[in-house]
């Protein structure tokens, strides 16, 4: 057999599948259960320059592991922040997925898609630009290590944006 | 129809405001011309012009403007405007460049602004055309000043010079400066933007609003406690709960702080403590602090500790974490407010990435503090509106200030911050400021 030697081919399918599974968390508001998907050393990064290269010393619109998640998904919907006391809805449209990267075992991957997200929030809003997943496998699925967003805007003078996107 | 004076006069009372001056657009005009076109204006940093040739397009109230250096090295403030038919020359945020050129009919600029070339100038032979007249340069605005690389600008050629104007606010831009080892500031990559659907009043208002944190921003203070509650015993504090936990102070805390205010409506809070007085240590930078400036003259530089100073109308700094938040009106409901980040020029890199990390939980249009600031001006903007609001109230401890020269102290939870802001915005707006 030359499965041993064989460099292993992700399916593409299947990352797809669980792209959607990712985004359909975000349209339905469920912070908590998108929060999971991530790694413990998991981040979600928007930059506010394009081609950005360092989430640390350039300032971003957001950059969040997983204890800023956790305090996010609590404070989503918070009775007393007058920011939510407004409906937010998203609707995530992903297309060309492409695999970047692959790990020689196929157990860490890059994989980067074209998006366009309509969300709701007092007025409907659109936001257009590529998703950079790099992904990694836990077990039967996969788990998100960093999930990077680039608006095609992202240095133009946003209002608001109260949910990841 | 334009306002009247006689209108315009009874908008500011002791102890509230008229809703007119957060709402009509012909007080906003008069704003521009007489506050925002006489006030000495934030405009950027000499940082962000290091070199000849490079500069950046800003604006003063409603009047484009660009900051170049030229190959002398000298700095300017200029019109962006051509002197030709009035369109505007330099488009992008920043740049660099051998001469500024406008795009239209060809006229080209040296870097401080005089005109250099007029395409096919025969037609101007036998006419009273000059090269040398200003009007047809891009015209240096009437005054420029710059205090540790901070530039400021009036379009006005009268009135107090820019330390003057400062008073005792230099001391934060100053105190920003020296907790850099070698003195110096730098502004670090592009500017975080936030539209405002709001009167920029509001914003500068809310800077020394302490009343305001432990309602508005309870959410997020309620949020990251259970977060934080949930680390394992005797885990270090995170340095995001460390920035977000004193949003939720108490009352109590923030009138300990204190209000300072000071002539032409600026003000500070806190001094020698602030909402970022507890921060935690990072390594190596205590070390190249003592290294320059000896252990006696570090305590003191890091002893002062101030919470938002505002230099009215359009400056807004943080010394502590080196942070700046600059206001642009742009109409009477729609405010540009931009955050410029300072790298301690010699300091460890972890002191400008907490620089960031505060920005980005506190500044950025994706924060959990920002949307719920921004939420409740909107909510004023849009009620304002009505036929049933006329009044601002801003009495709170009136009558309990403090006199220390220049300044004025008050509680931490006073208005005196915003009844200052309207003393002077009333000198202004009534041409009586000095």
């Amino acid at each position: 057999m030359l499965a041993a030697s064989k460099k292993e081919t992700p399916d593409l399918q299947e990352i797809e599948a669980f792209l959607y599974r990712e985004t359909d968390l975000l349209d339905a508001g469920n912070l908590h259960a998108w929060r999971d998907l991530f790694t413990e050393d998991g981040t979600y990064w928007l930059p506010v320059s394009p081609d950005q290269d360092d989430p640390l010393g350039h300032i971003s619109i957001i950059y969040e592991d997983k204890m800023m998640m956790a305090i996010r998904a609590e404070n989503f919907g918070h009775r007393l922040a007058a920011s939510m006391q407004y409906a937010v809805r998203s609707s995530h449209v992903l297309a060309n997925t492409r695999l970047l990267e692959s790990s020689a075992d196929g157990s860490e991957i890059v994989v980067k898609s074209n998006f366009q997200t309509m969300i709701y929030y007092r007025i409907q809003s659109v936001y257009a630009g590529t998703c950079t997943h790099k992904l990694r496998r836990e077990g039967s699925d996969w788990r998100i290590v960093q999930k990077r967003v680039d608006l095609i805007n992202c240095d133009a003078d946003h209002k608001s944006i109260v949910i990841y996107i | 129809m334009s306002y009247s004076q006689d209108r315009l006069d009874k908008l500011v009372e002791k102890n509230r405001v008229h809703r007119d001056v957060y709402t009509n657009p012909e007080v906003f005009k008069l704003e521009m011309e007489r506050l925002w076109g006489r006030a000495w204006i934030y405009v950027g940093h000499e940082s962000q012009v290091k070199q000849a040739g490079e500069f950046i397009t800003t604006t003063i109230g409603t009047e484009p403007v660009v900051l170049s250096r030229d190959k002398s090295g000298q700095v300017h403030v200029l019109y962006n405007r051509c002197g030709h038919k009035g369109a505007k020359v330099a488009a992008q945020k920043c740049g660099k460049t051998s001469m500024f050129r406008c795009p239209y009919h060809g006229w080209s600029y040296h870097l401080d602004g005089k005109l250099n070339v007029v395409p096919h100038a025969c037609g101007y032979d036998d006419t009273d055309f000059d090269m040398e007249d200003p009007q047809f340069s891009m015209q240096p605005v009437a005054r420029m000043a710059s205090h540790r690389g901070f530039v400021f600008a009036s379009l006005a050629a009268d009135g107090p010079n820019l330390k003057t104007f400062l008073g005792a606010t230099i001391a934060t831009i100053d105190n920003m400066c020296d907790r850099s080892p070698v003195g110096e500031v730098e502004v670090v990559g592009s500017s975080l933007p936030y539209m405002h659907d709001s009167n920029w009043k509001m914003f500068i208002e809310n800077l020394n609003d302490a009343v305001h944190p432990m309602v508005a921003h309870a959410s997020v203070g309620h949020s990251t406690r259970k977060v934080v509650d949930r680390l394992p015993e005797g885990a270090p504090t995170p340095r995001e709960a460390e920035i977000i936990s004193p949003f939720g102070g108490s009352y109590e805390f923030f009138d300990s702080l204190g209000c300072r205010t000071m002539p032409y409506g600026h003000s500070f809070m806190g001094g020698k403590g602030s909402i970022h007085s507890s921060y935690s240590e990072i390594p190596g930078y205590m070390e190249s602090m003592v290294a320059s400036y000896g252990q006696e003259k570090v305590d003191e530089i890091l002893s002062q500790n101030r919470h938002n100073t505002t230099v009215y109308p359009s400056f807004t700094l943080k010394d502590a974490v080196q942070v700046a938040r600059v206001c642009r009106p742009i109409a009477v409901d729609k405010t540009l407010v931009e955050s410029w980040h300072f790298r301690l020029v010699g300091a460890p890199e972890e002191m400008l990435h907490r620089t960031i990390t505060y920005s980005r939980l506190i500044n950025s249009p994706a924060s959990m503090v920002g949307p719920d600031d921004w939420d409740c001006y909107e909510r004023m903007q849009d009620s304002l509106r009505s036929e049933s609001a006329h009044w601002v109230d801003m009495r709170r401890f009136i009558g309990q200030e403090k006199s220390e020269g220049d300044v004025t102290v008050s509680p931490g939870t006073s208005d005196q911050a915003s009844r200052n802001q309207y003393k002077a915005w009333n000198e202004y707006m009534t041409g009586e400021v000095s």
